[in-house]
């Protein structure tokens, strides 16, 4: 019993420095950020109106309601099959009750709650919703994979280990000021960017990549001939723009990634590979049953750290962010800066930036929750 | 792993492509940094000839020297409160038994996904407020530069993972032997913890390195500035000398590398121990 | 009992930090006649590097040396507009605002205006006793003044303005058979598809030949807008006015070149200036103050050619220009340390220290009589002078506590325009939004 309590005691003994920082300079913001949302505040406190700002951002709380009635009838119905699943009923019925309590759930959710609340909220947050979401979509399972793929590649080389770390890490390590600078450069419209000069050795026609606000599918369309498309070419992909920013991006992450890959896969012991050899397994049989799994966590970590960096990323978006790509690029922190800087409404922006908290922080629990239970954490 | 003699071209062919791809705009960049103004102009590939001069240049303009001095301190602070801060945290987080251990941790997991733009205003008002209270000045000086990231989560994160990693048998004899969790940690975690350690001083280097709009805010002179105030004078302002703002860069990233190239092979080794397990 | 203060002072900070508490000191600026800026410290935060920051520096020390009520300003670099807005932000907030003086923009200074972080600087300008003789004050560019005077109230006094200059490239435009800049947009539009057809005979590079790059900046179309006798606002300045016939004229032209494909977008930072001294565009639209920049551009990229400034083309009897520029706003304080602020203003204005400044910085100055002390500097830069000369056709943006916001949507519809909408739509959905902004 005393022991127990000094044991506790010792525990928030060792806590109490990181804690002190953590909850004054971590968790203070965050719930300052929302006490000013509940303003109206510009650059000081004028009048408390509330939740105002969140039915100006989000739109009308009836649809919030569809909204989370729809993911109740959503997570109810995966339950239920689970459940069913469970007790062991034919499978046939099993799909049937689940499709049947799915479907409206599904409809719910986005008819009457998303479309609802994109009809009705801030157009600027729905769509910065959208252009975080491609983003992040875009970047991390293309660089998870290449960062896979070099990590390896890297762990099966001999020679020239240390170059080609350094190498990889070299975008990490360059400040984003002069880095994303460069970039811009790299992907200007001129038609002697590094950007075009490259696609123009395959015959292509130069584009204007970071002032172009057409998405890639619909300027693919437009480079296969076709002159007309319809309008969800143009809104349901990633701009141009957004694409070369996605490179960048890319560029600066892959290095990281693989350096922290290759500590993972280095860390896997030698006599799994042993045993698969003895059993005949080709290069890729033992890439996919032994390395990927036992690799897993690693990934799961760095696709954790990923997703909320992309969520927050903002000052390369920012810098590489022209008139041109309209508001193509403009991830909520983009949208959340704007609101602050260029039109001085803190209240709003602050009440903006707790919706991407909560929205980040119910992705990384779902992130857990789905991708978390397929780590394969050892024997 | 030796690989197959047939495969090996396949190996390294993968390995430059990337390596071409990750270097090729720093290569640009230290191209960029070594032409005169007209080659930079007229978008050429390869400078006729070094222009050293490029350096000089800009280390006297941008008053790179004193700003080295200052990102130096400031990353010598910095990384050593976040390792003993990180360290103490994840101690706990890790190996012990306490009531609310999940809500701390989730809660430290919380801080991280807040963007900056909006904690920023906050996080100076405390600074303020500390600075009137406090028997030492925090603003124009290194506590309002490092104590706010000095706990950082990421690190107290990776530090975790490590920790649990490690076999309960070696907290088990040095009970026997009577020593308490303090001496536990710091005399056999600690020397253990090598290599996460240095992993975490390295990205805390780094991200201190790096950090430009909150050291402009708590601070009125060049006195505690970093270097990347220093850079950012540079590259913003006006004139496009790109040639020189390409020298510039290559100055201020060039004692990172320099520290990552000292450390890597650590550096790597701290990642491979923690396990990342969950 | 430290504490206990402690626990008030979370508490404080967390309830009432910007609870506005701070005292504001309007009341007390009734007796400015009798205050003594005696010894005062004056902290003054700007944007400027380099060599413009050496120079304010020097005129700094001056002041400290010479003024006689022994006031000492320290000048601070603190980061671009953004970071000193952050800085002003903050300091407002924690009620610590470390500087007197601070250079902003007019909507920065309208913002900090109504959080009480600056002050009127009316009172100063025309107390008997620390203002101006009423020469002085005519002296003044009133348009400048005026740009910074915000229902009565002077939020801002202006150190210095530049200028939206039609740089042209003089060799060029003989080798396609003229002497001297387009007179109006006609023939602008026609010298550009000259050079479109026949590249400078200097360029090292003659596959890009072009008229003018476009840069997708609102001051570039108010100049396009100005020069064709129109303006961004209605006849009082209360409303946007952005669906005239002189805004679709301009947009329409740019449109119609690009299309041409002899005018392109300015895609990169300072893509103009780049790409008029290596001799690729005959045109470019920019700011006075990159006046130096062009000159050693030219003599860098090694082509040496001669070249001139001048007004955008223009449609009526005289030109019109824009003129703009961040002001300097006096930041609440003691009434003692507001006045010594002002004193400092007031120094840095006057035509000699205006000379100095503008020998270093190349902004225009914004006392008439500057331009006797001048006359040197004119005839060693003549480009300059005959920017100077145009300071009588100025006119400036629009006023309207929205315009930033607004100056956003102009971009938008200008990229709209030029990539091929529909016009009357384009223009209708920008006046319609403009217009929403006085609103909110």
């Amino acid at each position: 019993m005393d022991t127990r309590r000094t044991e506790q005691l010792t525990a928030w003994a060792f806590l109490t420095p990181a804690l002190v920082v953590l909850v004054g300079f971590g968790l203070f913001p965050i719930g300052y950020a929302f006490y000013v949302s509940l303003h109206k505040w510009r650059i000081k406190k004028e009048a408390l109106i509330g939740f105002e700002h969140y039915v100006r951002a989000l739109g009308d709380p009836q649809h919030l309601v569809f909204l989370l009635l729809g993911v109740g009838i959503v997570w109810a119905a995966y339950r239920l099959r689970s459940h069913l699943l469970e007790r062991g009923l034919p499978s046939a019925y099993v799909y049937l009750a689940w499709g049947i309590l799915l479907l409206p759930g599904l409809w719910v959710l986005f008819e009457l709650g998303l479309n609802g609340l994109a009809a009705t909220g801030d157009p600027a947050l729905y769509n910065g919703f959208k252009v975080t979401f491609f983003y992040a979509i875009g970047t991390i399972p293309l660089q998870l994979s290449l960062a896979t793929g070099l990590a390896y590649l890297l762990f099966k080389s001999m020679r020239a280990k240390g170059t080609f770390r350094i190498l990889f890490f070299l975008p990490y390590v360059t400040p984003v000021i002069a880095s994303a600078v460069v970039f811009r450069t790299i992907f200007s419209p001129h038609p002697s960017s590094l950007a075009n000069r490259f696609w123009s050795t395959f015959g292509f026609e130069n584009q204007r990549w970071l002032y172009e606000s057409k998405s890639v599918v619909a300027l693919f369309l437009q480079g296969v001939g076709m002159e007309t498309w319809p309008t969800w070419v143009d809104s349901c992909f990633p701009s141009m723009a957004l694409t070369s920013i996605i490179l960048y991006n890319i560029w600066v992450y892959v290095g990281y990634d693989t350096v922290i890959l290759l500590a993972g896969l280095s860390a896997i012991p030698r006599h799994y590979y042993e045993a698969a050899e003895m059993d005949g397994a080709n290069g890729w049989q033992v890439f996919r049953h032994i390395t990927l799994p036992l690799v897993s966590p690693t990934l799961f970590f760095l696709s954790m750290v990923a997703v909320i960096g992309t969520f927050k990323a903002f000052n390369h978006i920012y810098i590489m962010r022209t008139p041109g790509a309209r508001e193509s690029v403009d991830v909520l922190s983009v949208a959340i800066f704007d609101q602050i800087f260029e039109f001085h409404n803190a209240g709003y922006a602050s009440a903006m930036a707790f919706v991407l908290f909560v929205a980040i922080l119910v992705l990384t629990l779902l992130q857990n929750q789905v991708l978390g239970k397929r780590v394969f954490y050892g024997d | 792993m030796a690989i197959k003699g047939g495969k090996t071209w396949l190996v390294y062919g993968g390995l430059g492509l990337g390596g071409l791809a990750a270097g090729f705009p720093f290569a640009w960049m230290l191209l960029a940094s070594f032409m005169t103004r007209g080659e930079s102009l007229r978008r050429v590939f390869l400078p006729e000839s070094l222009q050293w001069g490029n350096y000089l240049k800009a280390w006297q303009e941008a008053d790179f020297g004193l700003y080295f001095e200052n990102s130096l301190i400031i990353a010598v602070i910095q990384v050593s409160g976040t390792l003993l801060f990180s360290l103490l945290a994840a101690y706990p987080l890790a190996r012990m038994e306490f009531r609310g251990r999940d809500t701390v941790f989730a809660g430290v997991l919380a801080t991280l996904m807040i963007p900056e733009t909006v904690t920023i205003v906050p996080n100076f008002l405390t600074i303020t407020w500390l600075h009137r209270n406090m028997p030492f000045a925090w603003l124009n000086n290194w506590p309002a530069m490092t104590i706010p990231f000095m706990a950082s989560a990421f690190s107290i994160f990776l530090l975790r993972q490590f920790m649990r990693g490690i076999p309960n048998e070696l907290w088990d004899s040095a009970r026997i032997d009577g020593a308490g969790h303090v001496r536990f940690l710091f005399q056999i975690l600690l020397p253990l913890c090598r290599a996460p350690l240095l992993t975490v001083g390295m990205f805390t280097y780094i991200g201190s390195w790096n950090a430009l709009a909150w050291p402009l805010l708590v601070t009125n002179t060049p006195d505690w500035r970093p270097i990347s105030v220093g850079l950012q004078q540079f590259v913003s302002e006006a004139g496009a000398e790109v040639h020189l703002q390409m020298a510039g860069a290559v100055i201020a990233t060039v004692p990172v590398l320099l520290a990552y190239f000292l450390i890597q092979r650590e550096f790597t080794e701290g990642i491979s121990m923690s396990g990342l397990k969950g | 009992m430290k504490l206990k203060n402690g626990i008030a002072g979370v508490l404080c900070a967390v309830l009432s930090a910007c609870g506005g508490q701070q005292e504001t000191t309007q009341e007390q600026q009734t007796d400015i006649e009798t205050l003594n800026p005696e010894g005062q410290e004056v902290v003054f935060w700007y944007q400027h590097t380099r060599e413009r920051e050496e120079a304010l520096q020097k005129l700094i020390a001056d002041f400290n040396q010479s003024n006689s009520h022994g006031i000492s300003v320290r000048g601070e670099y603190v980061g671009r507009y953004g970071d000193i807005y952050n800085k002003m932000n903050v300091g407002i907030q924690s009620g610590s605002l470390a500087a007197s003086l601070v250079v902003a923009y007019q909507n920065q200074a309208m913002a900090y205006y109504q959080a009480d972080g600056i002050v009127d600087i009316m009172p100063y300008m025309e107390s008997s006793k620390w203002g101006f003789s009423p020469e002085e004050r005519q002296d003044y560019v009133q348009a400048f003044l005026r740009q910074d005077n915000v229902g009565g109230a002077q939020i801002g006094f202006p150190p210095n303005r530049s200028m939206e200059l039609l740089y042209y490239n003089l060799d060029w435009l003989r080798e396609l058979g003229y002497d001297k800049p387009p007179a109006n947009w006609d023939e602008f539009a026609k010298m550009c598809r000259l050079a479109k057809q026949r590249p400078f005979s200097k360029s090292k590079d003659t596959s890009r030949s072009l008229g003018f790059l476009l840069d997708i900046d609102t001051s570039r179309l108010a100049a396009m807008v100005f020069s064709r006798g129109g303006d961004l606002v209605n006849a009082d300045g209360t409303a946007y006015l952005l669906d005239s016939p002189e805004v679709r004229a301009a947009l329409e032209l740019m449109r119609e070149l690009l299309a041409a494909g002899v005018i392109d977008v300015a895609g990169e930072q300072d893509a103009e200036l780049n790409e008029f001294v290596t001799g690729q565009i005959l045109f470019s639209q920019d700011s006075s103050s990159g006046l130096p920049f062009y000159k050693s551009g030219i003599e860098d990229s090694g082509l040496d050619f001669e070249w001139g400034v001048t007004h955008p083309p223009q449609t009526g009897e005289t030109p019109v220009v824009d003129i703009y520029g961040a002001s300097v706003s006096i930041c609440a304080s003691t009434p003692e340390q507001q006045l010594a602020a002002w004193l400092f203003l007031k120094w840095l204005t006057a035509p000699e220290q205006q000379a100095r400044w503008v020998r270093a910085s190349n902004y225009f100055p914004v006392r008439k009589s500057t331009a006797k002390e001048l006359q040197g500097y004119f005839a060693e830069n003549p480009h300059y002078g005959v920017a100077f000369s145009m300071l009588d056709y100025g006119k400036s943006e629009p006023t309207i506590a929205s315009y930033q916001q607004v100056r956003r949507l102009i971009q938008k519809a200008m990229v709209e325009a030029i990539e091929g909408e529909n016009m009357d739509q384009v223009l209708a959905n920008l006046q319609l939004a403009a217009n929403k902004t006085i609103e909110q």
